[in-house]
Order: structure tokens, then C-alpha cells, then sequence
């Protein structure tokens, strides 16, 4: 299941895996620029305007009308955070022409469809329909605003705002409000035009007569300009000691600890820092789900996870309140130990065969099998699923424990009941 | 064995074993993974029952699901442990209805199946496991009310209900999990997770005659009560408990919510039936291509987050429709007043050809997911509907069907609206 790569153009990378396991075509393009305060608002503004329509289904019901004549194709738009990048996701699936009637016409038509959405928006004197331009920038208005109403990532979101500060990884993944009141039409397509034509684009593709899909997109990408180039994704190594403690209406308390874990996807340790994170917080095995919930009856959910291009490992669990300073102490109490290499072969094993598991069983979804590739697109490295699962089954227990001795808490974050929560922020 | 065919043009194997276990086989040829369910018939709402020749056990809420937490607890290590060994992963979920066990691994299915088998029927209950997994579950409860689509949800349903259990939360209460005891858990156990009211689907690439011996092979012997059991359901009365309820929570903007209370007179295939079409009514209103959705998305009267389901099972069947929204009370009047209309408009054959054409395409592109395939084989099964049927039905659907739909099934005397506003 791996992809072969073509390039259609300058900064046009096609990645194509042709495979008859699914009953779905799939296609993902991405577009990816560095993540800065100046145009991540008007990025993430981007995708909600070009779903209003299109030159040719100048409305939201012509193109669903499209979709559904269409036996259901999936047309979407988003933006993903990725390290310091940002990047514009469109997404398109169909069921595959050869399980329908009357279909093969379908798969020129969808496409184009999908393309026109994409490159070829509703547009009138140089800028973006103004009605889809001022009732998009409402939604994600309300979009920004409503991080608040989930508070694992509301508590996520203001975590790595207080410990990245400075730092462009702060910058949530649709901007923030200020910059968002700020925006103009003018501008925002003028944004836009450039991603289009300047940007790294890589369309990746799923599914069955590939080289008829190939050829089509190739007639569709219009002319472009000079690939613009991008910074290379960098981390922080510099750790500072940091509390934080913040009130609202909750029942239950949100606990969050950050590490800078000093390696990325491009260093020699990754695979190790990977499996270190595996054995501390990734599965019900792990350290942190059988010390902090099993045994100390603490946390319904606890785990660990590791941000490989900016190089954090977060470690997060709702608790309550009046158990924090418990569950921070045996929370803290694992990662020593994994520091110490007190884990057992069978922790080790186990870890390795899970996160192959979980590799391996990418192949399976379409949707997860060009997802993957994302880091490697990022940083210029693509890995297939077999050279990942060989460098996980290498990693052995020394290894771990130097990924984990260069793991260094930055940030601890809480968020609390309000009224609980006193003045309890600074260094300790 | 049988084999069904199913629209994609793949087969179903289905058997049953003499114990009384039904179990399927949806092979997957070229996919790496192989994923198995085991699963009751028993969920949330049976909290009343009675098996032949003994007297009616109540018990308290939340149960169901504390079992499901429960059958992971194994006198010696730990059954995440023995999964972990195999590189296979291990979850377990409840619903009203069903509680289900399943794994997923790329590696060792034959071992795995053996495991999952084993752990379902092994059951370790000791005073001390089970007043531990309290504090685990009250967090889980916490996390829960923390959040604002399920509140929103929770209050319509007890706004829809006044005695059905499906009112209640399928993990019931902080107060009610603090009362359950280990004697009650096992009384559950022994009732429902008999193998005659228990299922077993199987997707991956393996071969349905392999898959059938290794289960009746490792499938063990039930040395405990096996019969019929009498589930009990107070009698819900036609009208709603309260036809408005309103709360507060720290959002950024208001939920609303607006659900109809039917009663749950479909069975078998026509559960399906009434599904599809009411797929297609729904439609008319929150669907990307509605027009009546396009209008209430100008006034900015709804977000991207507007959809509408249905629910239907012998003991219930209700509708909802709704979103987060800056004024609710508009968007109602805006909701009855479509409602309203859509009982005079005609549907017209191209609209619904067309709706149609896209609930199949989505079913087809549905096989692609096994788990979702498995479990919906298996929910199917317990509710008798004939998983293969769903083209013919399809088709089948009229227009004067789905305007019924507003004219006879959306009983606004039997309607209930949930409001989560923003607080302060």
C-alpha cells in the first residue's frame, strides 16, 4: 500500500496508490505555508468561503444537489495544524464507479466538481462573493469562540498558548478573534490566490484507474508561479519550569503537563521518543492508564501523546480537582521511571506490537493511509509503512531511556471549577 | 452456514452455534486488520426482569454499563495485558439496547478471538474491584456533564420521557453507580450474557469456516440459567414530561434541541423501512441541498453542526432535530412553520430520486468501515432487520410516505424542545 510520486508541475507533487480494496475513490490535496500571525485567520477563513460555491454551483444546494446525484460523494474542506506549519486540507470521496450503474461519466464529473470548488471559486471584481465573505467570517467568529465549549480542547488550546508563547505554535489552527475582525475581502483572496498558485500542493489519491484520474488533474491545474519556500520546521529546546491555573464552569478538572522531548521526526531518536511515549501514556497497558486510573482509581481517561515535528510530549487527564496534587505526583512518578528503565521487556514488547498494530492497520482506511503522510510531506521525508514498522521493531530498551532522559517539563496547566482556582499561577 | 449477499456484492456468513450463539462472518479479502464483536442484548434500559420461575430484580441505574467496565477485571494480570501480548487492541461500549466487547488486530486474530471469547464469559467480581471502579466511573460521568451536546441531548430525553428508562443516562447517576454491589452485577451478568442472547461478528480477511470451528470450539460451556427473560418497562404515557426545559452552561452560544416522541410500533423490517424514510424527511430539512436549509443558514439561524436523527427500537422511537444557535426561540417558530409546510408541498420525483441515490452511495461506502458493518450486523440482528433488504426498501419509499412523515408522525402535542443557554 504505498504511493507512487509524480510531480505534475512546479511545487505539484501527485501521490498515487492504486489498490481495489475499497469501495471508495479517495482524494486529499494539501496545501502547506508556514504558521504566522499575519495569515493563519485569513488561511482558516479560506475553506468556509470556498464550500458557498463555486463559478460553476455559485451555492451551497447547487453543490449538494451535485454530491447527492453524485450517489453521495464527500466534498471537504479544513485546516490542519502540523508542527509550525499550516496547511489547507480539501478532501474528496466517491464510491467507486465500478459498483454503480450508468457511473463511468460520474468520475470525470466529480472531479471537476471538486476541482472547481477548490481552484475555481465564486468570485466578483477581484474578491470573494461578498455575502459568503461577511456570513463565513460570522462562522468562524462563533468557530473560534465555541473552543470554549469543549474543554479537553478548550484546556488543550490554552495549554500550549501559555507554553509556547512566543513561539508561532501558539497560533491556534484557524487564528484568533483580533485578527479575524481585522480581515477584508480584498485581502483574504488576494491570500488565497497565492496559496493556489505558489504553495507546495500534494494531491494524494486512492483507489482503482488511477492514470485516467492522474491525466484529468493534470489538464485541470492551471499555470503556476514560483514555488514559494517555506522555513524548516524547527523545536524549541529551551524548557522553562511554568504553573498554570485557570477557572470556569466545569464538573471535572483538566490536568496537562507538557515536555520539550529535544528530537523531532528528522532525528535519529524519534522512533525511540515514539515508543517511550507507547509505554508511558498511548495504550491501556501504558504506565500512566494502570498507575493513575486502575490502580489510584484517579481518572476515567489518562494518556500521552507526542507533537513529532515540533517535539512535545503532553501528557493529559480529567481529574478531580481535589486530586491534583495526587495525580501529578504519580503522573510525574512514571515518567522517572521510564527515566530510570523501570519497565519491564513485556512493556517494551507490548508497546512495539501495539504501535505496529496501529501502523499496519493504516492500510485499511483510505483516509488514514494518506493522512500518515502529512509529517513526512512536512519535513520532506516521506517513510513508508514498512520502513516505519522496521524502526519501531529496532528500538531497543536502552534507547528508550535516552529518549526519555532528555524529556524536560516546561508547563503544568489546570483547568479548575471556578472558585476553586485562586491565584495560583507562576514558576515553581 | 448461510450466506446473505449483501449490496456491495460481498457475503455475510451467519450460523448459530447449539448454545445458542449467533455468530457472522463478513470476510474482507486484501484488508490487514481483523476486527470481532461480541455483544448482549442488554443495555441501559433493562433495569426490571425476570427469569422463569423467580421473582422481578430491579436494579439501579448505570448497571449495564458498570458490568461492561467490570468484565475487564481478571483474578490474575490483566486482560489489556494478555491483548497487548498479541499487539491487539481491546475496547468495550454501552448503549441503551447493547453492550458490546471488541478487538482489532493486524496480528494473531485466532488467539485474540480465543481471548475476547474467554474474558466475556469469565467474569471476576470481588467487594473491593468493585467499589474501586466507582471513582473511575464518576469521573467518566463528570466528563460527560462537562459536556455541552450531551447535557443538551440528556434533558431532551428526559424532557420526551416521563417513565421509560432510555430518560436516564446509559451510565446512570454519580449516586446511583455509588449503590450498585457486586451480588447485583453478578444477577446481570447471569441473566443477559447467556449465549442465546448474545452475538458474534467477525470482519476481516478470514476464511467463515475457520472462523465458525475456532468459536464453537473455544466457545465455553453455560453452566447457568438459560431460558427466556421477562424484561419489564413501566408504561409510557402518550404525553411528553415537559414540553419546554431550559439550563445554563459557560458556552460561547446556545443549544437547542427539538424532539417528538413516536410510539415504537415498527418491527423488524419495517424498522428499517421507517428509518430510510425518515432518513429522506429529515433531509428535506437539514440537507446541504434543502432549500429550507439554505434560508435558515442566511438568516444565520443555524450552524454547520444542524442535523436531525432517528432512533427506533421496540421499547422507544423518537425524533430530534437541532443545533447550536444564537436565537433559539426564532429558529423554533422557523422549524414549525417549515414542518408545517412540508405537509402541503409535494416531494417531487427527481428530489427524491436523488435523496435516494444518496443514502445509497453512503450505505455502499459504509462496508468500507468494518467495524461500523459489524456492529450495525449485529444491532440489525437483535432487532430482527434483514440487513440485505435495504436496496429493495430503498426503493420502494414513495413520496406520500415521506410527506406522512409531517403530516401523521410529527405530533406536535407529543414534542419536546432542550435548551442549553449560555451562562452569565
Amino acid at each position: 500500500m504505498n504511493f507512487v510520486q509524480c510531480n505534475l508541475g512546479a511545487g505539484v507533487r501527485l501521490h498515487l496508490c492504486e489498490t481495489d480494496k475499497f469501495k471508495s475513490l479517495t482524494c486529499k490535496m494539501f496545501i502547506q505555508q508556514d504558521l504566522n500571525e499575519e495569515h493563519a485567520t485569513s488561511t482558516a477563513l479560506i475553506p468556509l468561503v470556498l464550500q458557498r460555491g463555486s463559478r460553476q454551483f455559485p451555492s451551497v444546494a447547487q453543490i449538494a444537489r451535485e454530491l447527492e446525484y453524485l450517489y453521495a460523494a464527500s466534498l471537504g474542506m479544513d485546516v490542519l495544524k502540523l508542527g509550525e506549519r499550516q496547511i489547507l486540507e480539501f478532501h474528496f470521496q466517491m464510491v467507486d464507479p465500478s459498483l454503480l450503474p450508468d457511473s463511468e461519466e460520474h468520475l470525470e464529473r466529480g472531479l471537476r466538481t471538486f476541482w472547481g470548488i477548490a481552484a475555481d471559486p465564486a468570485v466578483e471584481n477581484g474578491r470573494f462573493n461578498e455575502t459568503f465573505f461577511s456570513q463565513e467570517k460570522a462562522n468562524l467568529r462563533r468557530e473560534l469562540e465555541g473552543i470554549l465549549n469543549n474543554k479537553h480542547a478548550y484546556a488543550m488550546t490554552r495549554f500550549v498558548q501559555l507554553m509556547c508563547a512566543g513561539e508561532p505554535f501558539a497560533i491556534h489552527k484557524y487564528g484568533d478573534l483580533q485578527s479575524l475582525a481585522k480581515l477584508e475581502n480584498e485581502g483574504v483572496y488576494r491570500h488565497y490566490q497565492s496559496l493556489i498558485r505558489s504553495y507546495p500542493l500534494d494531491i494524494f489519491l486512492v483507489g482503482t484507474n488511477l492514470d485516467v484520474i492522474a491525466n484529468l488533474l493534470a489538464q485541470l491545474i492551471s499555470e503556476r508561479e514560483q514555488v514559494v519556500d517555506l522555513s524548516l520546521p524547527k523545536g524549541v529546546d529551551v524548557a522553562k519550569l511554568r504553573y498554570f491555573c485557570e477557572g470556569t464552569d466545569v464538573q471535572q478538572s483538566i490536568l496537562v503537563l507538557g515536555y520539550r522531548t529535544n528530537r523531532t521526526y528528522l532525528d535519529d531518536g524519534y522512533y525511540p521518543l515514539l515508543v517511550a511515549n507507547g509505554i508511558l501514556g498511548e495504550f491501556p497497558h501504558s504506565k500512566l492508564f494502570v498507575n493513575v486510573r486502575e490502580k489510584a482509581s484517579l481518572a476515567y481517561y489518562v494518556g500521552s501523546n507526542v507533537e513529532g515535528s515540533k517535539g512535545l510530549l503532553t501528557i493529559s487527564a480529567g481529574i478531580d480537582w481535589r486530586e491534583r496534587e495526587q495525580a501529578l505526583a504519580i503522573i510525574k512518578q512514571q515518567v522517572e521511571q521510564l527515566r530510570q528503565g523501570d519497565f519491564s521487556q513485556a512493556e517494551l514488547e507490548q508497546t512495539k506490537v501495539g504501535m505496529i498494530n496501529s501502523m499496519i492497520s493504516m492500510a485499511d482506511n483510505p483516509s488514514s493511509l494518506i493522512v500518515r503522510n502529512l509529517m513526512g510531506v512536512v519535513h520532506g521525508d516521506l517513510r513508508s509503512i514498512d520502513t516505519v514498522v522496521e524502526q519501531i521493531r529496532a528500538v531497543e530498551q536502552r534507547d528508550v531511556v535516552e529518549a526519555a532522559e532528555q524529556l524536560v517539563l516546561d508547563t503544568t496547566y489546570i483547568l479548575g471549577p471556578q472558585g476553586e482556582v485562586g491565584g495560583t499561577n507562576g514558576t515553581n | 452456514m448461510e450466506q446473505i449477499k449483501l449490496p456491495t456484492g460481498e457475503k455475510l456468513w451467519q450460523s448459530q452455534l447449539p448454545n445458542g450463539l449467533s455468530v457472522f462472518v463478513l470476510p474482507k479479502p486484501g484488508f490487514r486488520r481483523t476486527y470481532a464483536v461480541i455483544s448482549t442484548h442488554y443495555g441501559s434500559i433493562d433495569s426490571q426482569f425476570r427469569r422463569e420461575g423467580e421473582q422481578v430484580l430491579s436494579v439501579p441505574p448505570g448497571i449495564a454499563h458498570f458490568l461492561e467496565h467490570k468484565l475487564f477485571e481478571e483474578e490474575e494480570g490483566s486482560v489489556f495485558d494478555r491483548f497487548a501480548d498479541l499487539g491487539a487492541s481491546v475496547n468495550a461500549f454501552t448503549s441503551s439496547t447493547q453492550t458490546s466487547y471488541l478487538f482489532s488486530t493486524t496480528e494473531n486474530w485466532q488467539e485474540a478471538l480465543i481471548q475476547l471469547i474467554e474474558f466475556v464469559n469469565k467474569p471476576y467480581l470481588t467487594d473491593e474491584n468493585v467499589e474501586k471502579e466507582k471513582g473511575i466511573i464518576e469521573q467518566e460521568l463528570r466528563m460527560y456533564a462537562d459536556h455541552p451536546q450531551r447535557r443538551v441531548y440528556s434533558a431532551l430525553l428526559e424532557g420526551l420521557y416521563q417513565r421509560n428508562p432510555i430518560r436516564l443516562d446509559i451510565g446512570g447517576t454519580v449516586e446511583s453507580v455509588r449503590e450498585i454491589t457486586k451480588e447485583q452485577l453478578y444477577d446481570c451478568y447471569y441473566t443477559f450474557y447467556q449465549p442465546g442472547n448474545m452475538a458474534l461478528a467477525i470482519a476481516g480477511d478470514v476464511e467463515p469456516k475457520e472462523a465458525h470451528s475456532l468459536i464453537a470450539e473455544h466457545y465455553p460451556e453455560w453452566s447457568h440459567y438459560s431460558g427466556p427473560v421477562e424484561r419489564f418497562f413501566p408504561t409510557e404515557p402518550k404525553e411528553v414530561a415537559k414540553d419546554w426545559s431550559e439550563e445554563e452552561m459557560a458556552i460561547s452560544r446556545p443549544q437547542y434541541l427539538l424532539g417528538f416522541k413516536h410510539d415504537p410500533i415498527w418491527r423488524g423490517e419495517e424498522i428499517l423501512r421507517q428509518q430510510l424514510i425518515m432518513a429522506i424527511a429529515w433531509r428535506l430539512i437539514t440537507a446541504r441541498s434543502s432549500q429550507h436549509f439554505n434560508e435558515l443558514y442566511d438568516k444565520e439561524l443555524v450552524s454547520d453542526s444542524f442535523g436531525a436523527s432517528f432512533s427506533c427500537h421496540p421499547q422507544f422511537a423518537y425524533s430530534v432535530i437541532g443545533t447550536d444557535t444564537d436565537d433559539p426561540e426564532r429558529l423554533h417558530d422557523e422549524l414549525t412553520r417549515i414542518i408545517h409546510e412540508l405537509r402541503r408541498e409535494k416531494l417531487c420525483p427527481t428530489e427524491l430520486d436523488r435523496l435516494k441515490r444518496s443514502l445509497y452511495g453512503g450505505h455502499l461506502a459504509s462496508y468500507d468501515s468494518f467495524e461500523y458493518a459489524a456492529n450495525r450486523v449485529i444491532s440489525n440482528h437483535f432487532n430482527q432487520i434483514p440487513s440485505a433488504r435495504f436496496l429493495p426498501l430503498l426503493s420502494s419509499i414513495t413520496a406520500e410516505q415521506v410527506t406522512a412523515v409531517f403530516t401523521d408522525l410529527l405530533d406536535w402535542n407529543r414534542s419536546s424542545v432542550s435548551i442549553l443557554r449560555v451562562k452569565g
